[in-house]
């Protein structure tokens, strides 16, 4: 039996070609995506060891804030005093103390270099002299000595063009000043640390210009020869001050490897479910072939079954072809997955997001598992049609046995109306009832909504297929009736070949119209919410920023009317970290509109206050005069008196506090934007030519009016999305493969009856013509269900996220036609190889085929 | 019989030292050699030979199904050989009629879309009388909106042969038309082939194997070998079955 199947995968390699073309594509996305992540992870790493390599205990404030989702631990500085302390202790070869913040150079064309908020962030240091405790080399030049002196890293004054010597204007906390590059530094032996540009100053300088005089980010110590660094963090502990504490060089490595690997991994299973999909319309387009070769081979199965074969032995002889090809398939798909992976690469920086990497790391799990998946893939989807090759009866040898292609049993409305509701319940119960795992109930619904559909498929293929090639059969006569004809001549098939079409149709449809809703709804808000006239961004992250002189100076501007700095830091409040937004108290009302219900705006001037949303206020019990409990990094844990409850919270988020409080509980002050609403009579040129005069000379600042807001916003939505639509275009492709093999299938079963209309008279074209028009309304029919099935998806999200700003559901019409047209299209392609096959095929030949 | 009323003998077709030869050398097969024959119209021809004589080649030539390796064969008078396949499959479109021994008929369209193929494929509307008095010569009235998976074989041929009709052809060629049917079937399809052509006009060459077919027909042409070996006009059963008798199986 083993020697059949052998010889039947042989016969059929060109057949079971496309089938492992599908799980191949699904299985390297997912192994390229597992060896990026394990890359990116790895790189990170080596990063943090090589940081921390000389460095054996670290002091820093015990107390730390958790941001939240990939905002990791922020502390407050430690106070300089502390230093002498720890190089006084037993065993401490040497101490310093490290000062880190937000520097960022300027080119020489005035363009601020690099972007902390989507890219590798702009790091200011203080140069260390003990090279144990200094991971900088200097590769030319001399290390800073004086309040002008800086040390840049060797990427940015290669790719910058400046040497030693020159000025160079630096961006810091105490505005945009110049500098001398004293010299040129290497980080270990890489020219700089994953892209990060580096602003090196002596300890001082750096204490000054990044916000910190009188204190040390940390303090890093070397140990004599001899101790161990556990040993050295204890005796450093029992030295220090209340509050805080001493850190072995391995642990503080370790804490900061396991941070980055969990943005990392949520990073990874966001990619993966991009593979996931690509393999699940793999699963269609295996079950279609499969069944296509069972069907034409049922006469070679009926006459096993007849000299003697089991049904058992059948059923594995096609589940070994289905292994054996999945395993091949799985094997290579490893290999290109590789490929992918720097692929991968290249698309994310593209699209803005710079990923560092170098190399590619190869952990097993990343072969084994996608070989495992697409081996179980392509058996899963292979059973079914397996298990009908081994029920035709014997008899079937010798006469033909009727098979029903219609698909319109009961049984099968029955199932796929259950699976369509459990789907659609999950979805549900997943968008609204907000369980923990959300994310895998509503994956899990989508899953079955598709998978509903297309059982049901069949009972709506043939209707659909009629009304969709109406106009074909008008407008391409003979060609235009045999293709509507034939698309409705085998409804499972037809459904089944549409149904992988569907899925990726669909999740582009819910993406366009989730892009559209959520682009309305940001514009919305900006447009209530935001009521001055001119935005100056700075496009930093939670470090950074505009030094506050900006705002000082924007005030002093007569064209100018109101002035409202925005600042953010990282805090818990009531336990949860989130990102909270101080403003100024009096100006802030005028330039947005947070929908004061109680209380005021004004009581945010007095320290130790707050303002909440007033829904949030209500979950949690609060009203105005009680205490919100809020811990700062630098401050630790506060009671804030709620003075205002507001009912607008997508402007600032749930919690907004004053620049009193605000500064009273950070340590270092950066404007994260400035509003600026103009004086009366002040027209709207005038206005931005008087704010450009001062924030020309900071070049990290972009001016933008209300639009030019919006569409900043706007715009980093649109950059995401595309490259999720990209991303899912990988199933589509697939898809389409699949089509183009169904039909290729198709011909070939259908080649006497090819051959019989060649003979009668129909030209080649003809022929190519029937084919393309079967492929086009098979595509529409796949493009139809995944328009519908997206817009469910589209309005049920927006629904669920209706409370939290998304308040228009807005169908973008244009690019649904796109879609439709680019469906269209691609059914015309996929026909191409396949049309040609048929109308090549030699008349006599067919006509006399077996 | 005056030369006024009846029409001067033309030929529909023809074949001029036709030859298909398959490989080379000593593995050379001559499934046609120098062939040459004429297919007079409005009368009915049948090809027979025993199996590997090149009556189906011959045939297959002759409708521009295949191409010779060297001669000349004719359709009216076109020269085959001269044609682009383009012009060819044109030329078979309105100018042959075909009715095979299985397989005729396309199986998603109903009988009476099936019948108008031809036309509907050269984008013409067939003309209604027409198409009503080979439905009613067919007999097949009741069944016009049947598909081929609904009607018995006999039905199906009888569609393949108001096909071939339909289109008014300059000649109709089958292909053991009668091979796969039951003896009263196969008679109903030979008549309305002889009646095509004794009150309709119609050209007709027939390839079959079988002595009761070729009686149908008005002379018989023996193959064997490739070559044409012997004729016979006006044939019955018996004399054709007595002469193949004479190729000694």
């Amino acid at each position: 039996m083993l020697h059949v199947t052998w010889k039947g995968l042989l016969a059929h390699k060109i057949r079971l070609a496309t089938t492992a073309i599908a799980v191949l594509i699904g299985v390297a996305f997912m192994a390229g995506t597992l060896v990026l992540t394990a890359t990116i992870g790895s790189t990170f790493d080596g990063l943090y060891k090589d940081i921390n390599a000389g460095t054996d205990v670290v002091v820093r404030q015990a107390q730390s804030v958790s941001g939240g989702q990939g905002f990791g631990e922020t502390r407050a500085a430690v106070d300089a005093s502390v230093l002498p302390t720890v190089q006084a202790v037993a065993g401490v070869r040497v101490a310093q103390g490290n000062v880190s913040g937000y520097a960022q150079y300027v080119d020489k064309n005035g363009k601020a270099i690099g972007n902390p908020n989507r890219g590798a962030p702009t790091l200011g240091f203080a140069w260390s002299d003990d090279p144990s405790l200094n991971p900088l080399r200097l590769a030319s030049g001399s290390a800073p000595t004086g309040p002008t002196d800086v040390v840049m890293d060797k990427a940015t004054a290669d790719k910058y063009g400046f040497a030693v010597g020159e000025q160079v204007t630096v961006l810091t906390q105490t505005g945009a000043n110049q500098y001398t590059v004293s010299g040129i530094a290497r980080f270990g032996n890489v020219d700089s640390p994953l892209g990060a540009t580096l602003a090196v100053f002596d300890t001082s300088t750096a204490q000054q210009v990044l916000g910190l005089p009188g204190k040390y980010s940390d303090i890093a110590a070397a140990a004599e020869p001899g101790i161990s660094q556990e040993e050295l963090a204890q005796r450093v502990q029992a030295a220090l001050p209340d509050g805080l504490e001493a850190v072995t060089g391995k642990a503080l490595t370790s804490e900061q490897q396991s941070q980055t690997r969990k943005v990392v991994s949520s990073f990874s299973t966001f990619l993966l479910v991009f593979a996931v999909v690509a393999l699940f319309v793999g699963c269609f387009l295996i079950y279609n072939t499969f069944s296509i070769i069972v069907a034409q081979r049922s006469r070679e199965m009926a006459l096993l079954r007849a000299i003697g074969a089991s049904r058992r032995q059948v059923l594995s002889s096609v589940l070994i072809e289905a292994l054996l090809t999945g395993l091949f398939a799985s094997v290579v798909g490893v290999v290109v997955g590789m490929g992918v992976a720097v692929g991968l690469r290249s698309l994310l920086s593209a699209f803005g997001f710079g990923i560092p990497a170098t190399g590619l790391t190869i952990e097993p799990n990343a072969i084994v598992v996608p070989i495992l998946v697409g081996v179980l893939i392509t058996l899963a989807s292979a059973f079914f049609p397996a298990r009908k090759a081994s029920k035709v009866p014997p008899v079937a040898a010798m006469r033909s046995v009727q098979t029903d292609d219609s698909g319109r049993s009961v049984a099968r409305m029955v199932v796929g109306a259950l699976i369509l509701a459990l789907g659609v319940l999950q979805l549900f119960i997943g968008l609204f009832a907000k369980p923990d795992n959300a994310l895998a109930v509503v994956g899990g619904g989508a899953v079955f909504t598709f998978l509903g559909v297309a059982v049901l498929g069949p009972v709506i293929a043939r209707p659909v297929a009629r009304v969709i090639g109406w106009p074909i059969a008008r407008l391409r006569a003979m060609p235009g009736v045999l293709a509507r004809d034939n698309a409705m001549r085998n409804p499972k098939r037809t459904a089944s070949t549409a149904a992988a079409l569907m899925i990726g149709v669909g999740l582009v449809a819910f993406i366009l119209i989730f892009w559209a809703s959520a682009t309305d709804s940001i514009r919305g808000v900006v447009d209530k919410g935001f009521v001055g006239d001119f935005v100056v961004q700075s496009n930093a992250g939670l470090q950074g920023g505009l030094p506050p002189e900006v705002a000082t100076q924007l005030k002093a501007l007569p064209q100018v009317g109101t002035v409202a700095e925005t600042r953010v830091t990282v805090a818990e409040v009531a336990g949860s970290g989130t990102a909270l937004f101080g403003v100024d108290p009096a100006a802030y009302g005028s330039i947005a509109d947070l929908q004061v219900r109680q209380g005021s705006l004004d009581g945010l001037s007095q320290p130790g206050t707050i303002a909440v949303y007033d829904q949030t206020a209500k979950d949690k019990g609060w009203a105005i005069g009680d205490t919100v409990p809020v811990t700062f990094p630098a401050t630790g844990p506060q009671e804030l008196k709620v003075v205002a409850l507001f009912h607008d919270q997508n402007i600032a988020g749930s919690y907004v506090i004053g620049l009193p409080t605000y500064e009273a509980n950070t340590q270092v002050q950066f404007d994260y934007a400035v509003y600026v609403k103009l004086a009366p009579g002040v027209s709207a040129a005038d206005g931005r030519a008087a704010i450009e005069t001062v924030t020309d000379a900071y070049p990290n600042a972009q001016v933008q009016d209300k639009v030019e807001f919006a569409d900043s916003i706007v715009g980093q939505v649109t950059s995401l999305l595309l490259f999720v639509i990209v991303l899912l275009l990988l199933a589509v492709v697939i898809a389409l493969i699949g089509i183009a093999n169904t039909l290729a299938l198709s011909i070939f079963e259908r080649t006497r009856e090819i051959g019989l209309l060649r003979a009668v008279g129909m030209t080649r074209s003809q022929v190519r013509s029937a084919v393309r028009w079967e492929s086009v309304i098979i595509a529409l029919l796949g493009t139809a269900l995944g328009l519908v099935i997206g817009l469910f998806f589209g309005w049920a999200l927006i629904r669920a996220l209706a409370d939290q700003g998304f308040d228009s559901f807005s169908i973008p019409f244009v690019w649904l036609v796109v879609v439709v047209v680019v469906a269209f299209l691609s059914g015309v392609g996929a026909a191409i190889f396949p049309a040609r096959r048929a109308s090549n095929l030699n008349v006599l030949d067919a006509i006399s085929s077996e | 019989m005056t030369a006024a009323t009846t029409a001067p003998p033309t030929i529909a077709a023809r074949a001029v030292d036709a030859s298909k030869i398959y490989g080379k050398g000593d593995t050379e097969v001559r499934a046609l050699d120098g062939v040459t024959v004429d297919f007079p119209a409005h009368a009915f021809t049948a090809i027979m030979g025993p199996s590997g004589s090149g009556k189906s080649t011959l045939m297959q030539c002759v409708a521009g199904l295949d191409t010779l390796t060297s001669g000349q064969v004719f359709i009216g008078d076109a020269d085959l050989s001269s044609l682009s396949e383009k012009q060819l499959t044109l030329l078979r479109r309105d100018k042959i009629g075909f009715v095979f021994q299985a397989f005729n008929l396309v199986p998603t369209l109903t009988a009476e879309e099936n019948i108008t193929l031809p036309m509907d494929l050269a984008g013409r509307k067939p003309d209604a009388a027409w198409l009503n008095q080979i439905v009613t010569t067919v007999g097949l009235g009741d069944r016009l909106h049947h598909r081929p998976s609904e009607l018995s074989g006999g039905q199906q041929q009888r569609v393949a042969v108001a096909r071939a009709l339909a289109s008014r052809p300059e000649i109709i060629f089958g292909d053991e038309p009668t091979g796969n049917l039951d003896s009263r079937a196969g008679a109903e399809i030979l008549t309305f082939l002889r009646d095509a052509v004794k009150q309709m006009g119609q050209t007709v060459v027939m390839v079959t194997h079988d002595p009761v077919a070729a009686a149908y027909s008005d002379h018989v042409l023996f193959l064997a070998d490739g070559k044409i070996v012997d004729r016979m006009d006006e044939p019955t059963a018996d004399r054709v079955l007595d002469r193949i008798k004479q190729f000694g199986h």
